[in-house]
């Protein structure tokens, strides 16, 4: 426990002990870090730092709070009442728990992709056209271009450039995650946050999901809750493991994998539990 | 345990009374449906709709009557719908864990099996009895409460099976409330919406009691609405009572019209219910 907990007050820097994202600067810094869903804490004083255009890879059993932890990088978890996060998350040095911050220029810069495909329920092209629309007057050539470009970035484009007014549910499971991933992307955010993007999808739509993670951290900061762990270790550049609301280790995922310095995160990750 | 014999004979026993009862009930309305439309047929013509109500003793038809009834409605779903959506819109969005909306919640559920001649009453006292007189207005201000309980009930239910996931996802773009709302929320749930206004209109349309205290009748064509209005309902009601056989005659047909267009607002619910299963 006194080891553990040294790890997670020691600086942020040092929580990635020797490697080479050391170097990138960070984007999003969390800092003592509780959540809390009505009196019950969900978070227990988290502290990690998520480098620039790298994966961050969150995984854990049911219930540790990865998927709450994910939440509160875009303050969803305002939508409903009774859940408070304390502490400090800066995002480019901005506390963005602080009351000014403007909550929708948050989440156009901090995206979020989830478990379910949620496509709305309209066309394929207004899907897209949706989130731009919000903050930019675009006209229509320039908004085709935009919603072109987030389709192809998302690898959808070739599947669905023919049917642009189809509506967003007539899609496979697959394609409207990824049409969700190009929604997100048409905004132009710095952070993506994707909570368990793959889950609910077969194995080939798996990898693609997992191909357009690669190709999408060269330019964004990617932050996945995932709960298959080859997964975490195939996509992500550092990895978090919680349990039960805390941080339990977070270093590069290959050291993390290969040489893990905490028993309970050896146990999981060798199936030993969760 | 008992045998398969034994559950086989159980299951057939079973079968035939729910059948029996099914039966039982569908034969009245089935009656009914028969004689109404054997007796409105033969009075169906184009005077019904060119010619006003005709005095006692002589022809005519029931356009007064039919334009009243429209003009009367669609001015109470003009005015219910929107007042309806909105408050549907706050229970179901904004103060879904609020006591105003248990509050609303459950005044509206009261307003909704309130007999809809207190509603008729409420309105005679509070605008025939100041304006001093029947009007068409008084008539659609009746026909407007009744259509709100409808229209706020069925879109907060709506707006209630919309996935909270659906709202995540436009509030994760950066979309202010308003806008998940108008252009998520709404939309996903716009079949079932549509449908409360079509079950209002229905419900609304065979409403007699209400419009007796306020809009009264009119022999005449007008659509004046600070005087008196001819409807179906009141006409069917008035005709119908009446010992001239005419007049008789106009009630059966007025009463055909009446269920030939709510079986037609009915169909229409139904495409846009099944509309929403497909998308």
């Amino acid at each position: 426990m006194t080891a553990q907990s040294s790890i997670l007050t020691a600086p942020t820097s040092i929580a990635i002990p020797g490697t080479r994202l050391n170097t990138r600067e960070p984007k999003v810094e969390v800092k003592d870090l509780s959540f809390f869903y009505g009196s019950s804490k969900a978070l227990k004083n988290i502290s990690l730092t998520l480098p620039e255009r790298a994966v961050t890879a969150f995984i854990g059993p049911s219930g540790c709070g990865k998927s709450t932890l994910l939440r509160t990088f875009n303050r969803i978890y305002e939508l409903y009442p009774n859940q408070r996060a304390e502490g400090e998350i800066r995002v480019d040095g901005n506390n963005i728990l602080d009351r000014s911050q403007d909550l929708n220029l948050l989440r156009a810069k901090v995206g979020m992709v989830f478990q379910k495909p949620t496509p709305f329920p309209m066309s394929i092209y207004d899907n897209i056209a949706f989130g731009i629309r919000l903050y930019e007057k675009l006209s229509r050539s320039e908004l085709d271009e935009r919603v072109q470009r987030a389709l192809t970035r998302a690898a959808l484009w070739d599947e669905v450039k023919d049917k642009l007014n189809a509506s967003g549910l007539s899609l496979s499971g697959g394609q409207q995650q990824r049409l969700c991933i190009a929604r997100t992307v048409a905004v132009r955010p710095e952070v993506i946050l994707l909570d368990e993007p793959a889950s609910a999808l077969d194995p080939i739509s798996t990898a693609k999901i997992e191909e357009l993670i690669d190709e999408l951290k060269t330019e964004y900061t990617i932050a996945i809750v995932t709960h298959n762990m080859q997964q975490a270790a195939r996509v992500s550049d550092l990895t978090a493991f919680m349990y039960l609301g805390e941080l339990i280790e977070f270093g590069e995922t290959t050291s993390l994998f290969q040489a893990p310095r905490e028993k309970r995160t050896q146990d999981y990750i060798t199936g030993r539990f969760g | 345990m008992a045998s398969y014999a034994a559950r086989r004979g159980t299951n057939g026993v079973m079968m035939t009374l729910c059948t029996a009862a099914a039966v039982f009930g569908l034969i009245w309305l089935a009656i009914i449906l028969i004689e109404l439309f054997w007796r409105g047929f033969s009075g169906l013509s184009v005077d019904v709709f060119t010619k006003m109500t005709p005095p006692p003793g002589s022809d005519g038809g029931l356009l007064n009557a039919i334009a009243g009834s429209l003009l009367m409605t669609v001015i109470a779903v003009a005015v219910g719908t929107p007042i309806g959506i909105l408050a549907g819109t706050y229970m179901a969005e904004y103060g879904r864990h609020h006591r105003l909306s248990m509050v609303v919640r459950f005044i509206n559920d009261i307003l909704l099996s309130a007999p809809s001649i207190i509603v008729g009453l409420f309105v005679y006292e509070m605008l025939v009895v100041t304006l001093g007189h029947f009007s068409g207005i008084a008539g659609a201000a009746a026909l407007a409460i009744l259509v709100l309980p409808v229209v706020v009930r069925t879109t907060e239910d709506m707006l209630l099976l919309v996935p909270d996931a659906l709202r995540e996802a436009g509030t994760a773009i950066g979309a202010p409330r308003w806008v998940v709302i108008r252009s998520v929320a709404y939309k996903a749930a716009r079949a079932g919406m549509i449908t409360g206004v079509l079950l209002a209109i229905a419900r609304i349309s065979g409403e007699t009691a209400p419009l007796l205290f306020t809009a009264l009748n009119n022999q005449f064509w007008s659509l004046n609405l600070d005087a008196p209005m001819a409807s179906l309902p009141v006409t069917i009601f008035q005709f119908a009572l009446s010992p001239y056989e005419s007049w008789q005659n106009l009630a059966w047909t007025g009463a055909l019209i009446i269920t030939l267009a709510v079986l037609a607002l009915s169909i229409i619910a139904r495409v846009f219910g099944s509309q929403k299963e497909s998308s």
